[in-house]
Formats: C-alpha cells, structure tokens, sequence
C-alpha cells in the first residue's frame, strides 16, 4: 500500500475534524438544553404581563356532616367558564366549580368521605394521590363514574371494573404522616387531558405534633399548585387532542406523544401571579400539577440574590432535619414543603419564583411583594420528627428492575414499561403485603415514576448518592433522560389491585402504567 | 521496536474496551441496572488504558521520532474525559455524538498502528 502523502494526511484529517466538530455543534445546537421531555403548545390569545393577578388561595372545602368520627363531604364534578386570563372566558371542567378545586382540610387517622357527582359530558375517576386508600377507593382507572345517559362503549376490557352511574363515594382513611396530597381524574386514558381541563384540587393532612412545631400558618402558610397550559383563540383551553370530545379515541397528535406544555404558567389557577407577603418567614406547600412540565424553582430578587429554600417536607410528610436548597427541581405530581424567610428582603421589593428549566414565558412563575414589617412568631425547629420510616437494603426480600422507555403500543408510539404497555387485565406485580422490596428504575427520557398507596425512600441516582432534595419519604420520583434510581419501601398498609406508573399524564395515557397486586 | 509493540498492543486493548461502552450502554437502557454499572465501570478500563497509551505513545515519540501517534492519542484520551464528565453530568446530547465519534476515532487508530511498523525516523 502507497504512503500517504503530507497533502493527503492534511485532508481527510481535515475533513474527519470538520465533520466531528460540525455534529458536536450541531447536537449542541439542535438539542434541548436543559433537556425537555414534551413539545410546548403556544397561546393564541394575547397573555398578560407577569406579577398582575393576584394569587388566588383555593377555598376550604366545608364538610356537610361530621358525625359518627368522620368528615363527609360531597363534590360537583361540572362544567363552568371562568376567567384565567383577565377578560377571556374559558370553559372548564371542574371540581366544584373551580380551578383548582376546593382545598380539603383533614386529621390524620380520622376518616374522610367525599361523594362526587359526575355532570361532565365523560366518565370520571377520583385519585387521591399519595393516599393511603383502600383499594376500591383508590381510583383505578377503569372504576368509572358513568355521566348521565352514558352510551359510549369504553375499548379496555377489564373484568374487574366497578363503574357506578353518575355517583361514587370515595372514602380515604388517611391513616399517614400528615403532608399535602392532591386529588384529580385518573380516567382510563384520558386523564392527561382531564386534568388539563381543570380535574384537580388539593387535600391536606394534619395532626397535633405537625402544629405543635411552630411553623408558619395561618396566611403564612400557602399552598401552591403549579399547572402549565395554553390558550385557543377562541379562549379555550387547548389540547391536542386526537378526539377532542374525549369521549372515544385517546392519544394526542404525533408531535405531543412525549408530553404536552403550555406557555402559561398557572399558580393555584392564576397566570403568573402575584402575593403581597408581610416580611416574615412563610410556609409554602408546593405542587406541580402539571402534565408533563418539570421546573426548577429558585426565589430570586430584582438585584440577582437568592433566597434559601428550606426544605421541611416532601411528597409524603416532614423531612427529619430541614435541607436548605437554592433549587428545586419538581416533577410533574411531586410535591415540596418549603419554608421561605422574606425578612430580610427589602421592604417593597420583589421576589420572583423562577423555573431555571423554562424558557420565553414558561421561564416566571409567580413573584412576592414584600409589602409589610411584621412580627414573626414562627419557628424551625431544628429536628422535624422522628417517625420517618428507615429500611435497610438487608430488609428487602426482593429486588425488581423497570424500564421506563418509548416502544410501539398497538399501530402507534407509546410508553412501556419493562416492555409492555398497560394492561389493566394483567398483573405486572405481585407482592406480599408487609414485603420490603427495592426497586430499580431506568428511564430513556424524562419519566416521573409514581407509585400508589405507598411512600419510598429513594436509595441512589444514578449509580451514586441520591439529590439532597431526594430526602424524605416520597411517592414520585422524578427521573432525568437516561437516569436511574433504586427506591426501597414496604408494601403495607392494604391489599388489592394498585398501580405505579410514570406521571407525565400523556405518558401514563399511553401506556405507562401497571398492576401492583398486594396480597 | 518493543514501544511500537506496546502501543499496539494498549491501542488494541483500547478498542476492545471501547466497543463494549455501547453494549453496555444498550443493556442500561433496556432497563437491566446493572447495565450501568458495567457501563461505568468500562469507562473506567477505557479512559485507563487510554492513558496508558498516551504514555507508550511518549516513548515510540522519543525511540522512533514518529509524533503522531502521540498526538492521535492525547486527542482521544481528551474526547474520553469530556466524554466522562458528559456521561455523570448527564449530558446526553453531547456524550451520545462524541461517544460514536471516539469509537470511530479508536478504530482508525487501530488501523493506523497495525498497517504497517513504525520505523524510526531519521532528523
């Protein structure tokens, strides 16, 4: 074989250079960074400036009766059109009329009935997510409440179903650590855009050691739920719906299949609102309600300086010790419990909650307005509780692994999980109730992986320790493209057909999900 | 002759190790954990030897006056330490391209050691 020539060598490895560095730039170009799982739809209407609207605090939600030891409490489940955007009506389907809807208010261990009524055009299911519920109450996704005169013929045969007609009591024991739950259609596939049109609303969880600890309360003590969404011309809330009655054919269109975004950030069902805070210490309880948006919160004011967020809380109760953050990264149902110190913010000025994942619009949140001195009784105790669940990997008497990835489902894209996607007449797993088990989880993109009835610890990311906001016991953990996680828990509590699934809506709408059978 | 011997034999070794890091990292992604570790663990041989030849590639610079290995080596053992910073930073969009391209880059350098010998070269 010839040598090269000097002239030769020099071209092609020039033109080998030139090809490397044009794709690197190019993946640099071309690619999301921060990554991004989901595609943005864009409003059609002119949006508000940020920081105008004030935020709305979501009412209490009254019991009917309180007799006998237990709460009782009855929900609407209609059609209404409200304001989000100042001066564009929009139609949305609602918890009691309202987006979010009602706030409820419990004890831990005392018993909470809620009877819903169905008056939407589709069938509904009611989750309690994070709840500690008995299986029948848990909200399976085939345990349809059927609207009046319902005639449509639901493709997913499940043997098991319990559909009721129009009505369904729901009763939720709430025997757990007192944390912020939330409550939202768990629909068959159609719960993405359920939620979406407005099916979710809050519920706390008290008890007397939570509020012998001094924290913030009262106006102090907010409760946040973070949604994204956008708007059709003519005011509705848009979806890309393949049918957009939602009545027979599920999916969205190609472009939405890894997740749908609005560029409207909505906080308690405000578009990037405003709240005038005294300066004192306040007690946020956030949650991303969202489909498929992630966020990454910092508190930021005008001149750059960020605010500490103290972490006390997670998905399922207090954190042992507080864990000051400068961010929070949230995925879609995670929730966070975060105390906020505005005392040293100069009085009149601003703080900003910024998401340092979002770009253009979906990059504010909502801000404070520090518009008061105040006195602040509230405290931090340095150790939050002691009742905080520790298993141990010797514990486990069982280890399961799961891919969270695309595949094919039926003719079209979905989301399986360990290759298959959802199935409500096969169970996926099957374990004893009281078994400690690990669970380690692989995802190909962004994947929020929730499981139901019971919380976790999250016992490594990624082949190394977890995130200092992993702490605390969880029920959603939220996995970056190409990440791992092991969790360990233990199944107790009840038996019964259960569910873990990925908690991007549009993925568990298209097959993300699967049967936990605790026996 | 014995340098020209050992950088054949690490540059070799480098790409038995390097083509394992996308099997490794299919079996990740099909969802078996320990898929990672397998992938972490090759990109701890690969990076190695990868210095290792750097080091080898010194020597057949100084015995044989030939500078280009050296050269083609210290270039892929860079490309291998941005590309093990992109992997546990998560970096995809940049560790996915450049991890082909280093392949690619461990392939010809095979080739390029084992076409023919080194001869030394005279100044």
């Amino acid at each position: 074989m010839r040598e090269l020539s000097r002239r030769q060598v020099l071209g092609i490895g020039g033109a080998l250079g030139v090809v490397a560095a044009g794709g690197l730039s190019t993946a640099a170009a071309l690619s999301l960074r921060p990554a991004q799982t989901g595609a943005e739809l864009r409003s059609a209407v002119p949006l508000p400036s940020p920081f105008q609207v004030p935020l709305p605090v979501p009412s209490v939600l009254a019991p009917v009766s309180t007799a006998d030891g237990f709460d009782r409490y009855e929900l609407v489940q209609r059609e209404v059109t409200a304001e989000i955007l100042p001066g564009v009506p929009t139609g949305l389907w609602t918890y009691g009329g309202t987006f979010p809807g009602p706030t409820i208010e419990s004890r831990r261990g005392r018993s909470v009935t809620v009877a819903h009524r169905n008056e939407l055009p589709v069938p509904t299911v009611v989750h309690l997510h994070g709840g500690r519920t008995p299986a029948d109450f848990d909200g399976y996704p085939t345990d349809l409440v059927l609207p009046a005169g319902w005639s449509g013929d639901h493709h997913m045969h499940d043997p098991q179903a319990m559909t009721t007609e129009v009505t369904r009591e729901y009763t939720f024991p709430l025997d757990q650590r007192p944390t912020l739950l939330w409550y939202h259609d768990h629909r068959m596939d159609f719960t993405a855009p359920a939620i979406w049109r407005g099916l979710a609303g809050m519920h706390l969880v008290r008890d007397d050691a939570e509020e012998s600890l001094g924290l913030p309360t009262g106006p102090r003590e907010l409760p946040l739920m973070i949604t994204d969404r956008a708007f059709a011309a003519d005011g509705s809330l848009a979806y890309p719906a393949l049918d957009p009655t939602l009545r027979e054919r599920p999916g969205v269109r190609e472009p939405y299949v890894a997740g749908v975004l609005g560029d409207v950030i909505l906080v308690n069902g405000a578009p990037w609102p405003v709240h005038e805070v005294d300066a004192a210490r306040y007690r946020l309880r956030i949650l991303n309600a969202s489909n498929a948006r992630h966020y990454d919160l910092e508190a930021v004011l005008d001149d750059g300086h960020r605010l500490d967020l103290v972490q006390i809380g997670a998905d399922q109760g207090l954190l042992h010790v507080p864990v000051t953050h400068q961010n929070l990264p949230i995925a879609p149902a995670e929730r966070y419990d975060v105390i906020v110190d505005f005392a040293r913010v100069p009085m009149g000025s601003r703080v900003r909650i910024v998401n340092r994942l979002g770009s253009g619009r979906a990059r504010d949140v909502m801000a404070f307005h520090v518009v008061r001195k105040a006195v602040d009784e509230s405290r931090v105790p340095d150790v939050l509780c002691s009742d905080l669940p520790e298993w141990q990997r010797s514990e486990a008497v069982r280890v399961r692994d799961f891919s969270f990835r695309a595949g094919q489902m039926g003719d079209g894209h979905g989301w399986l999980i360990g290759g298959k996607p959802f199935d409500p007449a096969r169970t996926d797993v099957t374990t004893r109730l009281g078994d400690v088990e690990i669970w380690r989880l692989v995802a190909d993109v962004h994947h929020p992986v929730h499981l139901h009835l019971v919380g976790f610890r999250v016992l490594s990311r990624g082949g190394g320790p977890p995130l200092p906001q992993d702490a605390g016991l969880k029920d959603t953990v939220s996995l970056r493209p190409g990440e791992s996680a092991e969790l360990i828990t233990r199944f107790d509590g009840y038996r019964g057909r259960y569910l873990f699934h990925c908690h991007n809506a549009e993925h568990e709408d298209m097959g993300m999900m699967a049967n936990l059978q605790i026996t | 002759m014995v340098s020209q011997w050992v950088l054949r034999g690490l540059v070799s070794a480098h790409l038995v190790a390097i083509a394992g890091q996308p099997v490794f990292a299919g079996v990740y992604l099909s969802g078996d954990f320990d898929g990672l570790r397998m992938h972490a663990a090759g990109a701890n041989i690969t990076t190695s030897i990868g210095y290792l030849q750097v080091i080898a590639a010194v020597v057949v610079w100084v015995r044989l006056r030939q500078s280009w290995p050296f050269v083609a080596s210290l270039a892929v053992v860079v490309a291998e330490t941005v590309q093990y910073f992109a992997g546990t930073g998560g970096a995809l969009w940049l560790h996915i391209p450049l991890g082909v391209m280093t392949v690619a880059a461990v392939v010809m350098l095979f080739i390029a050691v084992w076409r023919q010998p080194l001869v030394r070269r005279h100044a």
